[in-house]
């Protein structure tokens, strides 16, 4: 009985520790409409801010910060999208290195994962194991120019506002290409 | 002719080395600091008129949010004989439209400033960065292609003239319309490696106002040079002088200018 209670109790931890693995592991931001060091110094300070990353390495010719999060935080894309445009600037691109364990995606390319939704644009029906390079396709993660040409190509309200109903709720939708 | 030969130096650098940046010694651009950092400037005028006389101004900013920011300066000079404060100004810029591309970017912002000075008012030539109390409103859009930034002006301007300040005898004019074209190019480095390379910007500036009660006129060159040290640092050298028109008593149309300033980024809550 003392045997079976340290296994209930063993497993239980093991559970826990493991209902969050970091998913996002690594992602590369391209800042838009930067060129002056102290521009690029402001973006990256700016970025650190966020709790949950771990280390910012700039590529200051192409405009690019490389990102590495802490093991233990969920990350908040968004934010990122936010701290960018404090400083001024704007998300041209963002390819986040994602690591997924079996995760399904659905014929509609939905696909869920560590409790963000994710929305393929070049993927259904299919398994997801292992890293994967993704780029966010939503609003003020690409260009503008970019966002309206996508827009008019894939004609749907979840990604004009990056919000659709999953499960009856209202939910933050990434959209991504792989 | 000395201007022309000036001008066509001036002009011929500026072809040469064709890079640029929007950190403006005379003018602000559009672009804002980033959100929640606070610059420390001090800035020191060298005016030659009659004599020498020296101006020194303080100053703070503050950016609230990445489209509104705030400079709040002080005004010291030994203008009027001894060096003393002779007032203070609060300038406000919002930045209303922003597209960026790679390397690249449009922006536009809409600014105020209010002002007020004990000086007594000597001319028509309007300055609220310490000859007279008043306020300002104005636009500025900046265009940034990759190391070259350009940067145009526009702004009404409007004193208090109190009796009390007036002096017998002088035009008295109380508006202004302002107006200016800046150019800004990166110089060094020529290939970005780390934070702590020196940056090194040229830039060359027209500043023009007008009276458009009587038409009086004058333009302005300001060529300057600008250093970055660690991407947190700036020092700024520039001169500035009359090249077409004139208002009489005008105290800036012969004058240099030495500032440092140092930020501080995302120290706000």
């Amino acid at each position: 009985m003392k045997t079976l209670s340290y296994f209930i109790i063993l497993s239980a931890i093991l559970i826990s520790s493991t209902s969050f693995a970091q998913q996002i592991t690594k992602a590369e931001v391209q800042v838009n409409g930067l060129t002056c060091s102290m521009c690029s110094r402001a973006t990256e300070t700016s970025l650190k801010s966020l709790g949950f990353i771990d280390s910012v390495t700039p590529d200051l010719n192409r405009n690019v910060f490389v990102l590495a999060f802490k093991k233990d935080q969920p990350v908040d894309m968004d934010q990122i999208r936010d701290k960018v445009q404090d400083a001024g600037f704007s998300i041209g691109d963002l390819s986040a290195t994602m690591n997924f364990s079996n995760t399904t995606v659905d014929a509609e390319g939905i696909a869920k994962a560590d409790g963000n939704v994710y929305q393929f644009t070049n993927a259904k029906s299919k398994t997801l194991d292992g890293p994967v390079t993704a780029k966010v396709l939503d609003k003020d993660f690409i260009s503008a120019a970019a966002f309206k040409k996508r827009a008019a190509e894939l004609k749907s309200p979840a990604y004009l506002t990056g919000k659709g109903v999953v499960g009856g709720k209202e939910t933050r939708i990434f959209h991504l290409s792989i | 002719m000395k201007y022309f030969l000036i001008t066509a130096a001036l002009l011929l650098s500026t072809g040469l080395f064709t890079q640029a940046q929007e950190l403006y010694v005379f003018t602000e651009p559009a672009s804002n600091m980033a959100a929640k950092s606070i610059g420390v400037r001090v800035t020191n005028e060298g005016i030659f008129k009659g004599n020498k006389m020296n101006r020194t101004i303080p100053e703070v900013m503050l950016s609230f949010n990445k489209n509104l920011m705030t400079h709040v300066q002080g005004f010291f000079s030994d203008m009027d004989g001894k060096y003393r404060l002779e007032g203070g100004s609060i300038y406000a810029k919002y930045r209303f439209m922003s597209v960026d591309g790679t390397q690249r970017h449009l922006r536009a912002a809409a600014f105020g400033r209010l002002s007020t000075s004990k000086r007594p008012v000597y001319t028509e030539d309007i300055n609220l960065e310490g000859d007279n109390s008043g306020i300002q409103g104005g636009i500025v859009v900046t265009q940034l292609l990759h190391k070259l930034a350009l940067s145009g002006t526009v702004a009404y301007n409007k004193a208090f003239v109190s009796d009390s300040r007036k002096i017998p005898g002088m035009l008295q004019a109380d508006q202004l319309i302002s107006y200016s074209l800046s150019s800004g190019y990166l110089v060094l480095p020529v290939v970005y490696k780390n934070y702590n390379q020196p940056n090194f910007n040229v830039y060359f500036e027209m500043l023009g106002k007008t009276n458009p009660e009587n038409g009086h006129t004058y333009v302005d060159f300001a060529p300057a040079v600008q250093t970055i040290i660690n991407s947190r640092t700036r020092i700024d050298l520039g001169y500035r002088f009359q090249v077409a028109g004139d208002m009489p008593g005008r105290y800036n149309r012969n004058m240099y200018l030495i500032r440092a300033e140092f930020n501080f980024f995302n120290v706000l809550k």
